[in-house]
């Protein structure tokens, strides 16, 4: 067990594509909230020592400064080790020098903005804001503070969204010199207003012409495209999300949170009022040892390098080609088997659904 | 009771025409029905006949009826209505003396009014004329009595008029039954002979077979054979539907009834067939029928692998009452083991279909119909085929002739010009056109069966505004320049998608089909070209483009669970799929050769 994740369901606006669980900043909840996820941690944290924590939301940078500072305090219960990663979710527009006084001190060493886009026909939709100058300013105020190591959240497919609208977002983006882009084609979710609007998708042919954009403009930049939806700069691969691709096992604290740990998956309630009550697994199940292989594979097979064919004997006692009929799928090139290594074709990434039904 | 006061007869009508409606009126004037227990359409048993509004099966009740102080017996012999269940027609109408025969006060005569009317005289049935829903605020009495007597030489006086909705004229209707209709003919042996015009499977007392006895009589208790088969078994019970089930002790000459011997083999009992008795057991069997030959042929095929068996057995029970339907094993390349089905038409096809999907929950894919086609061989044989896979290599035919009917399509005649263009459009050869009246007329060509098969009905609605009825006969088989086209996805042939097409019009439909294909199908991780070719050239091409996207945008410790999920639905959903080489098929598009519109 080396993760952790917190989840802070407060924001002072409500995204249009938001399915996260979230409610608007109302300052009676937030304490209650905050002594609830106190109590869960106690209960469920064995003590072991942590290697990254990642606090997300909602927007926990819409806390108050008090509720910063109880929420820092909590926290302070993990045992980090010296190079753990603990990165804050940040909103642009709640950078100030107290946030970064508090952030500082209680320990984050990276930061994930969700900037998404600067075109304003896609913040409309999307119901954000970003502007980019103030942006600019921001991140100097955080490097300023010895905080370099800056996710930046890119959003693409947005309905009505041109490639020539995308690729001016995408050199915003990387003037802004970000160590790390995630970016993601606009999903509809269920019970977002999106949904409820009828929002509908841009054409297949469109998203993919946007993504094969994406990797190439990243790649001849320094970026290394490590997971279907990741990019990184060499050595700033988030080790956060890393482990959940590595099917790793990783504590989720907080509303809605989900965790896994010794071989159960967890997930908790999505009711604010049930979880101040203490009430807090919604489910619990025990993963069979297929199911963990499973994981393995529809996680693993999402990094460009693929799945350590030898830990994965290790980890199972088996050989995956045991398990999975991974051969057929080598022969038309869907995958490919090289250095003990079985990753998906990188053409076929943005297709990748399609080998894993076949294996799974 | 004795032979003369007994009356059989059957009521013949176009659909819609009111038949049910005054069947139930029947029943209750009767007092075979209470008129609290009425539900509508009393004879439609089936859900899928009530839902249509049409009779499928045939249904025979007995109703009792006071004429003169005398108490007589009607059996009333339900027949359906629609032109591919004219075999069931002729099965009802041999039990019967007489038929009634229903017109519509507001539509007047119809296609199908005409085909039943020719079954019934060729029965040598009495036949009663019955102008039906008198009470339409757009009945027009004069008119369709014209009809009936300029078209069909009924006289004036014979026609009854009647509304199965009020009830008006129905007591009348009984009355000529009684004085019109002869009683059942005395036969000349005593003999037991009971002719089985229909039968079905319940699932508690084994097989009902429904009979009428045409001589001697049987009981319960005593032992039966079935002549054709020469199966013995011990009647379990009889009886009468009133249409409520009536055990009685013994059915006589003359009447009509039902027979559990608790037989559990189903083939054993040959609707056609005569039950006799060992005791009094007869030398010859009644004439029976000729079962209709089926002019229909689609090959179906179970969804799901492991439905073979199931499907067999749906189609022995559907097979118990409704001879028509032939099935045989059939393997398909692409859609595995299932049966290739003959039916009568289109609509006793889709009924098919529809009660094994819904009587026995079984999920089929259907082939394209196809008529079966005479073919002359270079060598001189000539040989059946019934579906277009089976047709031999070109080299060795010297000519294919395919099966034409010709029609009776009765429309207003504003619509003449669009009809001859449908026909014409058809490959249809024009020969008459008959004024019924000035607004009226019966427009006559001969067709090709499988332009019929072929979205005929569809068009022949939409472009009469549905005011066209519609009926055919079959005439003959004439040889047509045909030719059997291939459909390829991505390269191979699908069998299960050939067809015999005219020359002329190949290129047409060949385009139209690739095209729909291409839509059905959905894409696949590579390039699926779609092709459409006569032997070895390649008349339309489209192509599927490759799967551009499907990918799980962003996967998260949060959203582990729920994407596997979406995952499993997705795995799902490639279940229907068939297989045809690599690229995944779904059953739909099966069908798209028959579909035109987009």
């Amino acid at each position: 067990m080396e993760a952790v994740y917190i989840h802070i369901p407060f924001c002072n606006k409500i995204c249009s594509y938001c399915d996260f669980p979230k409610v608007l900043h109302i300052d009676s909840f937030v304490d209650e909230y905050l002594s609830a996820l106190q109590r869960e941690i106690e209960w469920c944290y064995d003590g072991e020592r942590i290697t990254s924590i990642y606090v997300g939301g909602g927007s926990p940078s819409s806390l108050t400064k008090k509720e910063r500072i109880k929420l820092f305090r909590i926290l302070e219960i993990f045992n980090r080790t010296p190079d753990c990663e603990y990165t804050f979710e940040i909103n642009p527009q709640d950078i100030d020098e107290s946030l970064l006084d508090d952030i500082v001190a209680g320990g984050v060493n990276r930061v994930s903005i969700g900037i998404e886009s600067f075109d304003p026909d896609n913040l409309s939709i999307l119901e954000r804001e970003a502007d980019f100058k103030d942006i600019e300013a921001k991140l100097k105020l955080l490097r300023n503070r010895g905080i370099i190591n800056i996710n930046l959240d890119l959003m693409y497919a947005i309905p009505g969204e041109k490639i020539s609208t995308l690729k001016k977002d995408i050199s915003k983006l990387l003037k802004l010199e970000p160590t790390h882009i995630s970016t993601y084609s606009l999903i509809i979710e269920d019970h977002t207003k999106l949904k409820i609007n009828d929002t509908q998708y841009i054409s297949e042919d469109i998203d993919r012409r946007m993504y094969d954009t994406i990797c190439d403009k990243l790649e001849r930049n320094g970026f290394e495209h490590y997971e279907v939806s990741n990019f990184a700069k060499p050595g700033y691969r988030s080790r956060h999300n890393l482990n959940y691709w590595n099917n790793g096992e990783y504590y989720g604290f907080g509303l809605g949170a989900a965790g896994y740990k010794d071989a159960f998956r967890y997930e908790n309630t999505k009711n604010l009022h049930e979880y101040i009550a203490h009430n807090f697994r919604l489910t619990e199940n025990l993963l069979t040892y297929k199911d963990q292989m499973d994981n393995e594979l529809m996680l693993g097979l999402r990094k460009l390098e693929g799945i350590d064919v030898k830990e994965f004997l290790i980890k199972y006692g088996q050989k995956i080609e045991d398990v999975y009929p991974i051969k057929e799928l080598i022969e038309k090139k869907d995958l490919i088997y090289k250095d003990n290594h079985l990753y998906i074709n990188p053409n076929k990434i943005y297709v990748m659904n399609e080998i894993l039904l076949k294996l799974l | 009771m004795d032979r003369e006061h007994i009356r059989n007869f059957s009521i013949i009508a176009h659909i819609d025409h009111g038949k049910s409606t005054l069947a139930d009126r029947i029943l209750e004037l009767t007092g075979a029905v209470d008129k609290h227990d009425m539900k509508d359409q009393l004879l439609d048993n089936m859900d899928l006949e009530r839902e249509r509004g049409i009779t499928i099966k045939l249904n025979a009740v007995e109703l009792k009826y006071r004429y003169n102080n005398e108490e007589y017996i009607l059996h009333l012999i339900d027949t359906p209505g629609h032109v591919d269940f004219s075999y069931e027609v002729s099965r009802s109408l041999a039990a019967c003396e007489g038929a009634i025969l229903i017109v519509d006060a507001a539509q007047g005569i119809e296609a199908q009014t005409l085909a039943n009317l020719y079954l019934a005289l060729n029965n040598d049935l009495i036949i009663i004329p019955v102008i039906n829903k008198i009470d339409l605020p757009n009945a027009d009495i004069p008119k369709v009595k014209n009809e009936l007597i300029n078209i069909l030489g009924f006289r004036e006086e014979d026609i009854i008029l009647c509304s199965g909705k009020t009830g008006e004229g129905v007591k009348d209707l009984l009355d000529a039954i009684i004085t019109r209709i002869t009683p059942p003919k005395k036969s000349d042996t005593t003999e037991t002979k009971a002719l089985i015009f229909d039968s079905y499977f319940d699932s508690y007392r084994g097989v009902i077979a429904s009979v009428r006895i045409f001589s001697g009589e049987i009981r319960k208790g005593e032992r039966i054979k079935m002549m054709a088969t020469n199966a013995e078994y011990e009647v379990v019970e009889l009886g009468v539907l009133t249409p409520k089930v009536k055990t009685l002790d013994r059915l006589v000459e003359g009447q009509v009834g039902w027979i559990n011997a608790s037989i559990k083999t189903i083939d054993t009992v040959k609707v056609g067939d005569t039950i006799t008795t060992v005791k009094n057991a007869a030398k010859e069997p009644l004439p029976g029928y000729q079962p209709m030959k089926p002019m229909v042929y689609s090959g179906l095929f179970p969804v799901e692998p492991n439905k073979f068996e199931p499907l067999k057995e749906a189609l022995e029970k559907l097979k118990l009452n409704d001879a028509s339907l032939v099935f045989e094993p059939e393997t398909s390349e692409a859609l595995g083991f299932g049966f290739r089905c003959g039916f009568l038409g289109l609509l006793h096809m889709e009924i098919i279909e529809e009660r094994i999907t819904r009587e026995f929950g079984i999920d089929i894919i259907a082939t394209s119909p196809s008529v079966i086609y005479e073919v002359l061989l270079t060598n001189g044989d000539q040989i059946y085929v019934d579906s277009p896979t089976k047709m031999p290599d070109r080299a060795k035919i010297a000519e294919i002739r395919e099966p034409f009917i010709t029609t009776n399509i009765f429309v207003p005649a504003e619509y003449i010009g669009a009809i001859m263009e449908l026909c014409q459009d058809k490959r249809g050869i024009y020969k008459s056109i008959d004024y019924i009246d000035e607004n009226r007329v019966n427009i006559h060509y001969d067709l090709p069966l499988s332009e019929i098969v072929y979205d005929f009905f569809d068009r022949l609605k939409s472009s009469t505004k549905g005011y066209a009825s519609f009926d055919y006969e079959l005439i003959g088989y004439k040889a047509q320049d045909l030719v059997k086209m291939d459909i390829l996805i991505n390269g191979e042939t699908v069998d299960a998608l050939s067809l015999i097409v005219h020359r002329d019009f190949a290129y047409q439909r060949g385009k139209k089909i690739v095209s729909n294909l291409k839509d059905i199908i959905p894409r696949q991780l590579f390039l699926v070209p779609i092709q459409a070719s006569i032997g070895s050239k390649v008349i339309a091409r489209e192509s599927i483009s490759p799967m551009r996207k499907n990918v799980l945008a962003k996967c998260y410790g949060g959203d582990v669970s729920r994407k596997r999920k979406l995952l499993e639905k997705q795995k799902e959903g490639k279940k229907r799929m068939k297989m045809v080489g690599s690229v995944e098929v779904p059953p739909e598009a099966f069908l798209a050769v028959l579909k035109t519109e987009k």
